[in-house]
């Protein structure tokens, strides 16, 4: 049986926080456990095989976290698993009731705009990418040989695809601010 | 920020807000905070912790609290004159919502 399990991509198919908090929740129910979360988790996680945990799982998104951030979670009894950016990802082990770091509905939806105005970003940068790709493209088209006409196509369809994807994701987000 | 934005972005105040402001009457920090409004609502609200520094950080910003001191890297914070003219304002309203449903019950 193996006791490493690699998952690629997780923040990109878990978009919703809550939808990650209850995916890495299950993860722990089933024996699968991280030990850390790093800068590089969003593209590869590496879960290790142990004894099945009840975790709650906390998505925050702080872009300039202050001195009392960790000390206040710490305080509630939160365990600080790591960092990837701007996403702080807690948890705490219970029985019955799941704990909850966002205990109303205005500080959930808060949690949600901070994470779409974090995805915004991303959403800019390849905005910007493609209009002056496409602008360069235009403009020199005619001194263009065919290599170079593909290449910029390449560029293009990836800036504006990932422009796309990321206007899905804020949308989702949003869709889902209430969870 | 003038008080009239002021009373724009905080009244109506949710519940949560009333209860953390409130609580500051007195120094305290975020878990003390969590504890007092569970004891005085008799465990109804049980405050999170990302809630608790979310709000703590809106009402900072906007000149209701100030963090009077810090120990161990954790913070007290006491209301100051604006909030506490929120929270009388505030108080008021609910006050008048009771009269209100009074006759109701």
């Amino acid at each position: 049986m193996k006791d490493k399990k690699i998952v690629w991509l997780s923040a990109f198919r878990n978009v919703v926080p809550a939808d990650y908090e209850n995916w890495l929740e299950d993860s722990s129910l089933q024996g699968w456990n991280i030990d850390k979360i790093d800068q590089w988790s969003s593209i590869l996680m590496t879960f290790k095989r142990g004894n099945p945990k009840k975790y709650r799982y906390v998505y925050d998104v702080q872009a300039m976290p202050k001195k009392d951030y960790k000390t206040t979670y710490e305080e509630f009894g939160w365990e600080f698993v790591g960092q990837m950016a701007s996403v702080f990802i807690w948890r705490k082990e219970y029985k019955q009731e799941r704990p909850e770091s966002f205990s109303d509905k205005e500080s959930l939806e808060k949690r949600s705009k901070r994470d779409i105005a974090a995805a915004s970003v991303s959403f800019m940068m390849f905005l910007l990418a493609a209009i002056i790709i496409t602008v360069v493209f235009i403009v020199n088209f005619r001194y263009l040989k065919p290599g170079d006409i593909l290449q910029f196509i390449l560029g293009m369809v990836l800036t504006y695809g990932i422009f796309i994807y990321m206007a899905y994701v804020m949308n989702k987000i949003n869709k889902n601010r209430q969870r | 920020m003038n008080i009239e934005k002021i009373r724009k972005r905080f009244i109506p105040m949710s519940e949560t807000m009333f209860y953390i402001l409130l609580s500051l009457q007195e120094e305290r920090h975020g878990y003390g905070i969590m504890l007092y409004v569970k004891k005085l609502t008799k465990d109804r609200i049980v405050l999170g912790a990302g809630t608790i520094y979310q709000s703590l950080s809106k009402l900072e910003g906007d000149g209701l609290i100030i963090h009077v001191d810090e120990i161990d890297r954790k913070k007290n914070y006491v209301i100051t004159d604006i909030g506490r003219q929120i929270l009388s304002e505030e108080a008021n309203r609910i006050k008048e919502i009771y009269s209100i449903v009074e006759g109701l019950l």
